[in-house]
């Protein structure tokens, strides 16, 4: 199987899409057989639909990677899909309200909030669904599992309020929004391949000083994800310092103090 | 025309998106080995494909090229670097060739003369004309690649698109089938094939609908944005493997300075490349999923067990065939020395203990829950109030350490007892590193 095909070519696509031409591919075929043998897809689809594509897909061979290929190191799979995600995502799509009924980790239970949804996001980490929408009475931007859901009712919203709504939220979101400098200690240069790909899943800049040879990479994240970033950090150990942002250098040498302390050093 | 490597696209691609900003062109044209003018085209041309592929509005196009691809969270939904896979050469002719074919297919049946007829008639001025036999074997290539398909019935054969999977579903049921690809494709491998069938699927839904209304509902939170480079590669050596081919090519190790040297023809101005020509029988491949990179496993002949990582090859080719019962051994002989690798050591097995402290009364018990979602096939061994105990078996204590550090003080090493010394050494240093500052 090559992944350049002539078919993919870019000028191809950009002419199909002025005619209106949908074309699937032997490639993606196989690839959609191959993942309709997944559990999820069972969830994913109404058994008729499932049913329908697997005949759809009779003559296609799946791509079977299982003698060849291994992961490593990879967070255990929890369910991929959750049957709340179809109406979330339909609520989403459909620029619509919902009346959210949930409880928290705490034991407390909510119903019927009025909530603006804007997101559904999956954590690589967490291997776990969350909505994330804005609170309309407490107008506070929220997580929540979609495990801790009880009830989803959709309700209409207009277009001025939608409009007026993500408004709200990204300015939220712009608010929340911090940095962190992150120095690589110059001796481990010969890693950076290795901490740029740590850093890799944040949105981030590197600032390279060819005079001292010194690589600072420049983190910009939500304010509420500090603890990830930081055990990041911890992760890459030595490696790296933490140069701008108090708070997290505090923590940092927070962490090496009790940390030593476990161990009565 | 010889066969399209990408090896270099792919260099170029990924040094952008992990050094996002941090070189100017000389220094980064240096360090792929390559001259400040292949630089300039490479970008140049990257830039076209995305303008085209993407439909940029034209203030953003003077967007600086590494500004444009640069990771954004919340605009991550279209995988940005999915451009790569578009990039297979073309002649003008025939791309106008294909699309018009394509296009006339869209929608009825026709027969090759009717195709030729109305292909010709299509072309754009100043273009040759294709023959019979040019379209026959056009014809030949899209069946080949399945978007199209011979109708059943007598000669002369009629040809239509084959896109059933979007002619035969609801728009329900394609936004059910969009949603189960983007999630797959998200968090499953291979992916790329997955992330093609979602764009494509994506241009028909907005096609079909007021355009205006489409909102993107998923994120993937601490996803790794260049992993998708990587399955340029991936298909080549898992057909290798399952063909029990041997393979070579230059390797450039990601820790040399240079990741690239471009193949010159002109012996004028050759140069020594800085990459290791290797010849290796390929058994695994693995994907690390707490770096978002990939690795090579194979057999050298003179050296046994070989790693590579994926990114460093270039210029890969197929060689002989090895016997069936040598390839059984190597692969038994790796797949045992690989059982208990955190990521790829193959090193003397080792049994670590760790005590993680729980967080508290009254908090939620995050410690553990991660250890039981990332600790691999370690077990729980022991537990109180307090804390519990942690133990494994893994070859070498390298590749696991970064996980138990990043615990932080939440946790404390038992044995082996020189894990237990780094650990501390480690925590001095960085302790010391924050005091001074």
């Amino acid at each position: 199987m090559n992944l350049f095909e002539k078919i993919f070519n870019y000028q191809i696509i950009s002419r199909l899409e002025d005619s209106g031409t949908f074309l699937v591919t032997t490639h993606e075929r196989r690839w959609l057989k191959t993942m309709l043998q997944h559990p999820a897809a069972a969830a994913a689809f109404s058994p008729d639909t499932l049913q329908r594509l697997n005949l759809m897909l009779e003559q296609e061979q799946a791509i079977d990677t299982q003698e060849q290929l291994i992961h490593k190191a990879a967070s255990r799979e929890r369910r991929v899909y959750d049957p709340l995600l179809r109406p979330l995502r339909q609520a989403i799509t459909n620029r619509s309200f919902i009346l959210l009924s949930y409880h928290i980790k705490q034991g407390a239970a909510y119903s019927r909030q009025e909530a603006f949804p804007y997101k559904l996001e999956y954590s690589m980490v967490k291997r776990e669904w969350y909505l994330l929408w804005y609170h309309i009475r407490n107008q506070k931007l929220m997580s929540t599992q979609l495990g801790n859901m009880m009830e989803v009712c959709e309700e209409k919203c207009s277009l001025e309020q939608y409009e007026l709504l993500f408004g709200k939220v990204e300015a939220i979101l712009n608010q929340r929004k911090i940095s962190a400098d992150i120095k690589v200690v110059k001796e481990y240069n010969g890693e950076l391949s290795r901490i740029l790909y740590a850093f890799s899943c944040f949105e981030k800049e590197v600032i390279y000083n060819s005079e001292t040879d010194e690589y600072t990479i420049r983190l910009s994240f939500a304010n509420n994800e500090s603890e990830y970033v930081l055990s990041k950090t911890r992760f890459l150990g030595k490696r790296v310092r933490i140069i701008q942002n108090e708070y997290m250098k505090r923590r940092m040498l927070e962490s090496a103090t009790k940390a030593l302390e476990r161990y009565e050093q | 025309m010889a066969r399209e490597s990408f090896d270099k696209e792919i260099q170029f691609l990924r040094m952008l998106v992990l050094t996002s900003g941090a070189y100017n062109r000389q220094q980064f044209a240096d360090r792929l080995g390559i001259s400040i003018h292949t630089f300039d085209k490479t970008i140049k041309r990257l830039k076209e494909i995305v303008n085209s592929v993407y439909r940029q509005l034209p203030e953003e196009q003077s967007k600086e090229f590494a500004e444009t691809i640069r990771y954004s969270y919340l605009e991550s939904s279209d995988p940005m670097l999915l451009f790569l896979f578009r990039a297979k050469s073309l002649k003008e002719s025939e791309s106008q060739r294909i699309s018009a074919l394509l296009a006339a297919m869209h929608g009825q049946a026709l027969t090759v003369m009717e195709l030729l007829d109305g292909c010709c008639s299509s072309m754009a001025e100043g273009m040759p004309l294709p023959d019979e036999k040019t379209i026959r074997n056009d014809l030949k290539y899209l069946e080949q690649v399945g978007v199209i398909k011979k109708e059943p019935g007598p000669r002369p054969y009629r040809y239509r698109i084959f896109n059933d999977l979007a002619a035969q579903l609801s728009h329900d049921e394609l936004l059910d089938l969009y949603s189960f690809v983007d999630i797959m494709a998200n968090t499953q491998i291979p992916s790329v094939q997955g992330y093609l069938l979602r764009d494509g699927l994506k241009k028909h839904m907005i096609r079909n609908q007021a355009a205006a209304r489409w909102a993107e509902p998923f994120l993937y939170k601490y996803h790794y944005y260049s992993r998708i480079l990587d399955e340029a590669h991936l298909f080549m050596l898992l057909g290798a493997i399952r063909s029990r081919r041997s393979i070579s090519f230059l390797y450039f190790s990601p820790k040399k300075e240079t990741s690239y040297a471009s193949k010159n023809t002109n012996p004028l101005f050759e140069r020594e490349t800085e990459g290791k020509q290797q010849s290796v029988l390929p058994l695994k491949v693995i994907y690390d999923h707490q770096y978002g990179r990939w690795y090579l496993l194979g057999h050298h002949n003179r050296h046994g067990i070989k790693k590579y990582r994926l990114e460093g090859l270039t210029q890969i080719s197929e060689e002989d065939t090895a016997a069936n019962e040598l390839f059984d051994i190597k692969k038994a002989e790796l797949e045992q020395r690989i059982q208990y690798s955190w990521l790829i050591d193959t090193g003397q097995p080792v049994t670590v203990r760790v005590r993680f402290f729980h967080p508290g009364p009254g908090i939620k018990n995050f410690v553990k829950e991660r250890v039981l979602l990332q600790g691999q096939w370690g077990v729980i061994t022991e537990e109180n109030e307090d804390f519990f105990i942690y133990e494994i078996i893994v070859n070498g204590t390298i590749e696991i350490k970064p996980w138990i550090r990043s615990f932080g003080s939440s946790c404390e090493v038992l044995e082996p007892m020189r894990l237990r010394q780094e650990m501390i050494a480690e925590w001095k240093e960085i302790k010391s590193g924050y005091e001074s500052v």
